[in-house]
């Protein structure tokens, strides 16, 4: 028996009694009883069918109502590796474990499946001791596309990436080439993005036009975009099902976006994807083994696992996103439905440490002022 | 009655008071009572004593934790913090400029001026004022007709008026993007009447009516309940002593709805001030209200200015609740009404001026109604019924599927239904009692009980996310006792969350019929030999049984509709309830999202009806 699975069931007979039912089972195995703080004393030689590998994700990755990836590489690795995979979604993402750290409450899974570079800028600015252990040798890392990584420390290795595009409806307007297009009369009202604090994409498309105008710049550019009646709402598909319903023609989403529209047979004139000066913002996701992992051997071997060609193409399709390496296998269509910008761009960890916070701030400050 | 006051100081108190109390109730002489009458003499000392531990155990102290970051930055205790948000225009307009120090003539003027900023918190008060406005407005026609009419499916609908309470915003959001778009239903009915176009989308109107939405049926519950409470005699003898009916309304009528009716206005702009995903789905973010940042703030996880602004939107959201309850005790009606005022039918009875034109203007209302409750709930049942090729069960279909073939890891459709159903139930095993206990504690006469009731009140005013963390760190968490880690799971946490945020609507409810109690009535129990506890489970519960049970459908709803703290505690998908099964089932089509909306009104409707039958023919709120 391993640990963990000691820890579960002991846990659950001395919770019972101190303070009733913990959450056991499911997505979330919370043992409420610890060994005093996450030592990380990880058995290591729990080899064989009994081995336990705890990913904590996104709940999208998972448990999306149209398709996601987590069933379906669940059952691979398991068949594969005789493990056992248990997903882990906490709706606080990365925050729940860079909490548990902080109040010194062991971290029950063995890796996160989904970091953003933002993300791991935030775990370094709020965690003095590391969250995330260097990864070291993993099998199919060469193949990753170069540009994704964006860990310079070695910890997060990427597995797919998304690229941050206007979508725009055909029947009803054109989208313009440039930043600046956006700000001609004709498109005025026309587009609705995100809140760059709360939603990914919507800080994909702040970041951006950093990218374009310069620190110094993107709030001049953002203001005129003001002037010319953007619509910022709260998350994606607050954005999306207006944009959806006709309440603007223009809406900051992702360049796969057609792959949806053809899987529900949408007219795909009302689904067309512009990139802004020919680029589109990356948005690399990633996954790193938590320091302390009780099967951080396990980890890496699904890592490699997860950089495997026809997983990588899986992955891709039922996720949404494009793959992170050069030598996916992808269905023939995929590359017909899905687009990739001419010109891939992104910040990487360096610039946004000690800058990312800040320019959202001053944006924040500058559209909400009343 | 000083044994009362002696029960109420002894809650505030401490175990010591608890024996002090136990000595001054036992009439001198009297010895060797039973032990039941003992249990029955100690039980509301007892019941306060552990309704305040555990309100400082699973709100207080959690909520502490998280508040605490505000004033502690990098151990050391500071105000720097406050004083920085409280110096900032960003925050507070012009009125930043008089905390930093700026004369006050230079910036009255500068208020004067029409280009004034006010501020993320000034705004979000103008809106908050805006929306209750509304929703006072919209709610009074809705309490007049269903406490002077009678009509067939009139209680149904009374029940029903709580359902906008539980709706999740994403629902809402659906729902008035349908109604009130630019391709929505309302512009269709415009559109064909041959009237012009409106956008209300993406304006502070959109969220004013969205707020009003959620916020007019509650004004018009508690409205309802006093004016059915009003003595049908004071009115008569008014109109025999020759007041004409309008002023037999103002002078009799009026004066007793109108403590009602800014109960409902002070909850509303309560729960309007601290709004926020309303705002930024059908507003934007140049609406942003000052909870948009505490939740940034959270999620940034810049604690020390989140705690500061949260506290700070307490204390405004308090003060104003401290107003109110200050206004009310002045203004308690006693005695209440024996026999209620008749209600008319809704068909005229002749077709005289007098009878046609209150009707006209219900009419009138009923339009309006429709626009903006029924249709927006409509929409979004039927965008669940709806898929590119027209009407379809498709997304009944991905419900049923999910739930026989989904993962373990997966959200299954009828573990919420079930989740939600039993945390609302546990939640109202507890909060029930202490909303009672709260409601007796606050009705007895001592100095500063309005502080009291205040802040017990205390709970409508924090945000969700904030009680949620505080409940993560101080219960999930857990703290060591000799290397032993004690902690409550995330399910007992959840209904912790609940309770403490459905308590007050208990003691709010409870509260005015209590202190309406002619207070003979329980003084001859007393005088009789009955203990406290037996006078309040006799004599008192039964007279305001209504609004008892009223307030356990306020709390059942609020446990039913709670999100934020919710989506932070629940530790996996056996703990998910459905607003988090609707947020899950969001992608890029809203279908199942919104099958699975429907499915809550359906389960929510069902439970209301059945709580509000128990309340018998009178049901209060």
């Amino acid at each position: 028996m391993d640990r963990r699975s000691f820890l579960t069931a002991a846990g659950a007979t001395v919770s019972a009694s101190v303070a009733g039912c913990a959450g056991l089972g499911g997505g979330g195995e919370e043992s409420s009883t610890d060994e005093s703080t996450g030592t990380g004393t990880s058995t290591g030689d729990a080899g064989g069918a009994d081995e336990t590998l705890v990913v904590g994700t996104y709940s999208a990755f998972v448990d999306s109502p149209s398709t996601s990836p987590g069933a379906w590489v669940k059952q691979r690795f398991e068949e594969e590796f005789d493990a056992r995979l248990i997903w882990q979604t906490p709706s606080n993402e990365v925050n729940h474990y860079i909490e548990r750290r902080n109040a010194g409450v062991d971290i029950e899974a063995d890796m996160y499946l989904g970091l953003n570079t933002d993300h791991l800028v935030r775990v370094d600015e709020n965690l003095d001791d590391g969250l995330f252990a260097e990864v070291g040798d993993v099998a199919g890392q060469d193949d990753i596309k170069p540009g994704l990584q964006f860990d310079p420390d070695g910890r997060a290795i990427p597995y797919d990436t998304g690229y941050i595009s206007l979508v725009f409806d055909g029947t009803a307007t054109t989208a313009p080439e440039t930043f600046d297009g956006l700000l001609a009369d004709e498109h005025a009202g026309d587009l609705i993005t995100q809140n760059p604090a709360s939603s990914a994409t919507g800080r994909a498309f702040l970041l951006h036009t950093v990218k374009q105008f310069g620190p110094d710049g993107y709030l001049d550019y953002w203001s005129d975009l003001q002037d010319n009646d953007v619509r910022v709402l709260g998350s994606w598909s607050d954005a999306y099902s207006a944009w959806s319903g006709g309440e603007a023609p223009m809406v900051v989403s992702y360049s796969t976006d057609q792959v949806f529209a053809d899987r529900n047979d949408a007219n795909m004139e009302k689904h067309q994807i512009r990139f802004l000066n020919d680029q589109g913002y990356a948005n690399p996701e990633g996954m790193a083994v938590f320091e302390g992992a009780d099967t951080p051997d396990l980890a890496r071997e699904f890592m490699g696992f997860l950089l495997r060609p026809e997983i990588q193409g899986e992955i891709a399709v039922r996720n949404v996103q494009f793959p992170a390496t050069e030598s996916a296998d992808l269905p023939a269509d995929y590359a017909e439905l899905a687009q990739e910008p001419p010109e891939p761009v992104t910040f990487g960890y360096d610039e946004l440490r000690g800058s990312v916070s800040g320019w959202i701030s001053d944006w924040e400050r500058q559209f909400a002022s009343n | 009655m000083a044994r009362d006051v002696d029960g109420g100081a002894a809650g505030a108190g401490s175990d010591d008071s608890e024996t002090a109390t136990e000595t001054a109730s036992r009439p001198s002489g009297e010895q060797g009572r039973s032990v039941r009458t003992t249990i029955e003499r100690r039980g509301v000392v007892g019941l306060a004593v552990a309704t305040i531990a555990l309100l400082l155990g699973i709100f207080y102290y959690p909520v502490a934790t998280v508040f605490v970051d505000s004033v502690l930055v990098d151990g050391r205790w500071t105000a720097q913090v406050f004083v920085s948000i409280l110096q900032d225009p960003f925050y507070f307009g012009e009125l930043a400029r008089l905390l930093s120090g700026e004369p006050v003539r230079a910036v009255i003027e500068s208020i004067r001026s029409p280009d004034r900023r006010l501020g993320v918190i000034g705004f979000t008060t103008y809106q908050a004022a805006l929306s209750t406005v509304a929703s006072v407005a919209l709610g009074l026609p809705a309490a007049y007709l269903l406490a002077r009419f009678e009509f067939p499916g009139r209680r149904t609908l009374r029940s029903l008026t709580i359902l906008p309470f539980v709706l999740p915003s994403i629902m809402v959001a659906v729902g008035f993007v349908a109604t009130f778009g630019q391709n929505g239903t309302l512009n269709a009915v415009l559109g064909a009447l041959g009237l012009g176009e409106v956008n209300l989308l993406f304006t502070l109107e959109a969220v004013v009516i969205a707020h009003a939405f959620y916020n007019a049926p509650l004004v018009a519950r508690v409205t309802t309940a006093a004016w059915e409470s009003v003595d049908a005699s004071a009115v008569e003898t008014a109109r025999s002593l020759g007041a004409s009916p309008l002023r037999a309304f103002r002078d009799v009528v009026a004066p007793q709805l109108v403590p009602s009716v800014l109960m409902g206005a002070a909850l509303t702009f309560v729960f309007t001030f601290s709004t926020f995903p309303i705002v930024l789905a059908l507003g934007g973010f140049q609406l942003a209200t000052v909870e948009v940042f505490v939740y940034r703030l959270i999620r940034d996880l810049e604690y020390a200015e989140a705690a500061a602004l949260a506290l700070i939107e307490l204390g405004i959201s308090l003060g104003l609740l401290y107003a109110y309850l200050r206004y009310e005790a002045r203004h308690t009606v006693q005695s209440r009404g024996i026999r209620p005022l008749p209600r008319r039918p809704l068909t005229p009875p002749s077709f005289s001026i007098r009878e046609l034109l209150p009707r006209a203007g219900l009419a009138a209302y009923a339009v309006v109604a429709l626009a903006v409750f029924v249709a927006p709930i409509a929409s979004m049942v039927l965008a669940s019924l709806s898929g590119p090729e027209g009407l379809t069960l498709a997304n009944y279909r991905f419900l049923v599927d999910r739930q026989t073939t989904g993962a373990s890891f997966q959200v299954q459709p009828w573990d919420a239904v079930r989740n939600s159903l039993l945390f609302g139930v546990a939640s109202l095993a507890v909060a029930l009692p202490m909303g009672v206990v709260v409601a007796v504690l606050t009705t007895r006469d001592y100095r500063g009980r309005k502080v009291v009731d205040a802040v017990a009140m205390a709970p409508l005013a924090v945000s969700g996310i904030v009680v949620g963390l505080g409940l993560l760190r101080g219960l999930v968490f857990g703290f060591e006792i000799g290397g032993t880690r004690l902690a409550v799971g995330g399910g007992l946490a959840i209904v912790a969350a609940h309770a403490v945020a459905g308590y007050p609507f208990v003691v709010r409810t409870v509260a005015p019929g209590l202190e309406g109690i002619d207070r003979t009535l329980v003084e001859s129990a007393r005088a009789l030999g009955a203990p406290r506890a037996r006078a309040l489970l006799d004599i008192e519960l039964p007279l305001v049984w209504p609004a008892v049970v009223a307030g356990a459908a306020f709390a059942f709803a609020i446990s039913i509709g709670e999100f934020s703290a919710t989506i932070v505690l629940a530790s996996g998908t056996n703990q998910f309830t459905m607003p988090i099964a609707i947020e899950r089932f969001i992608g890029r089509r809203l279908g199942p999202a919104t099958a699975m909306g429907v499915v809550l009104l359906v389960v929510t409707s069902a439970s209301f009806l059945l709580i509000d039958r128990l309340g018998g023919d009178d049901v209060g709120f």
